[in-house]
């Protein structure tokens, strides 16, 4: 019989995850779109508002508000291309008849993540010395920052599946994604102005448990929906 | 092994495309798809892949030693086909060798950049084409080679060819004959064309 098993999943997932950092590297859309927004947005916002405009009562809620609008505008920019391209480009149907679609979802997501991770390691040291944003809680903020991108990523990743077929694909993946990503952008930025004024752990751990309560379901919906999504 | 269709159609909204058709393809066998522009050749053979989904009837690949009623719906063994299209792109900012190789380790396959080169080679490319250059710095003809080197690094059961011998020279058409011959052994060939160099490799014709 020719009817051999279906590759194994995580093999086939860094399979995919290879070929498309390969395929980024040689063309650097995404990191280019990604880090020219991340970076323009910086220096208009350390131009615009500076440390120096605002009362120091204000800067833990203007600057945790202000940090993921940078990170979530950054992530709407380049974080679509993961699906979109294989549709545009018509390689859609050879990864169909080759992968099992749990694995492009997981190579997709790992791509994803990465990329997030280095625009977030970008902005964020940029950010906290631009506008003197002093964190207090360090643990709770790298936290903070972990699951957010996670969440962020995660999500961009599935709505991005969802797009990818759609004529109007940006406009779409905006609609989409902004309700699904509002939840997790009010938690993190709510806890980032914790880290911002308290020392414990403790006082923000709230809103890390919403956002991996939030990771764990965003997750489990897209590996669970993902095959419908993608094959049909 | 063999490929059923039963009562097979496709259409979209009120537009019949093809359909209800039914026809069985026993191991071995080479059949022809032929009709004019429009006629839904290519819209059969994606139903026929699983790659659509049928409006009406099925289609199903049956193993060695599997009852009749069970089988496989193509969508549910995608490892066991093989697919060449006008529509199909590779990767093209990858090697044509880094594309097989990627290719090979979504499919459960060792990754063997020596396989990858042996299946290049055998569809005629040289190794400066298919090592050094991008896939997108080839010509449409090479890059046709490469897409019959992709449908079948895995040894597909069922091979679906939609017109195979389009950009091809003279030297290209006799690969899509090499590996429709190879097909035979491993099983099913199914060639969706106009061009009489194609279709003068089935066995029997079907019309839409």
């Amino acid at each position: 019989m020719n009817a051999r098993p279906p590759a194994p999943l995580l093999g086939a997932a860094l399979a995919v995850f290879r070929k498309d950092l390969l395929a980024e590297w040689r063309t650097r859309i995404a990191v280019n779109a990604l880090f020219l927004f991340a970076f323009a947005v910086l220096v208009l916002v350390g131009y615009a508002v500076g440390p120096t405009r605002l009362a120091p009562e204000d800067r833990p809620t203007v600057n945790a508000v202000l940090l993921w609008i940078v990170i979530f505008f950054s992530a709407m920019t380049g974080l679509s291309r993961v699906f979109v391209k294989e549709e545009e480009a018509g390689t859609a149907s050879a990864l169909r008849l080759a992968a099992p679609p749990p694995a492009i979802l997981l190579g997709k997501y790992l791509v994803n993540i990465l990329l997030l991770s280095a625009v977030t390691a970008f902005i964020v040291p940029l950010f906290l010395v631009l506008m003197s944003f002093e964190i207090k809680c360090p643990s709770l903020f790298i936290a903070l920052l972990v699951l957010g991108c996670l969440g962020l990523a995660g999500a961009s990743t599935f709505t991005a599946a969802l797009v990818s077929k759609a004529s109007a694909k940006g406009a779409l993946f905006a609609v989409l994604s902004i309700p699904l990503l509002l939840p997790p952008l009010i938690a993190a930025v709510s806890g980032t102005q914790v880290a911002a004024r308290e020392e414990d752990f403790k006082a923000g751990a709230d809103f890390v448990r919403v956002l991996i309560a939030y990771d764990g379901v965003v997750t489990t919906a897209a590996f669970a929906l993902f095959d419908a999504v993608w094959r049909e | 092994m063999r490929l059923v269709a039963e009562g097979l159609s496709r259409s979209f909204g009120r537009r019949k495309i093809f359909g209800p058709l039914s026809f069985e393809v026993p191991a071995g066998a080479v059949l022809g798809v032929a009709g004019s522009n429009g006629s839904g050749k290519t819209t059969l053979l994606k139903t026929l892949s699983g790659l659509i989904r049928p409006s009406g009837g099925c289609a199903k690949i049956f193993f060695d030693g599997e009852e009749v009623g069970a089988g496989h719906e193509p969508r549910d063994v995608p490892w066991c086909i093989g697919w060449v299209a006008p529509d199909l792109a590779l990767y093209g900012e990858l090697t044509a060798e880094e594309n097989l190789v990627f290719f090979q380790s979504v499919h459960g396959l060792p990754a063997s950049p020596g396989r990858a080169r042996a299946l290049l080679e055998g569809v005629g490319l040289s190794e400066h084409s298919h090592s050094k250059k991008s896939l997108s710095s080839l010509s449409t003809g090479q890059r046709q080679r490469v897409k019959l080197a992709y449908a079948t690094l895995h040894d597909p059961a069922v091979l679906f060819l939609d017109e195979p011998s389009s950009n091809l020279d003279a030297d290209g058409v006799e690969v899509v004959a090499r590996v429709v011959a190879a097909q035979r052994g491993r099983g099913i060939a199914i060639i969706a064309s106009n061009d009489p160099r194609d279709l003068g490799l089935a066995d029997e014709t079907l019309s839409l």
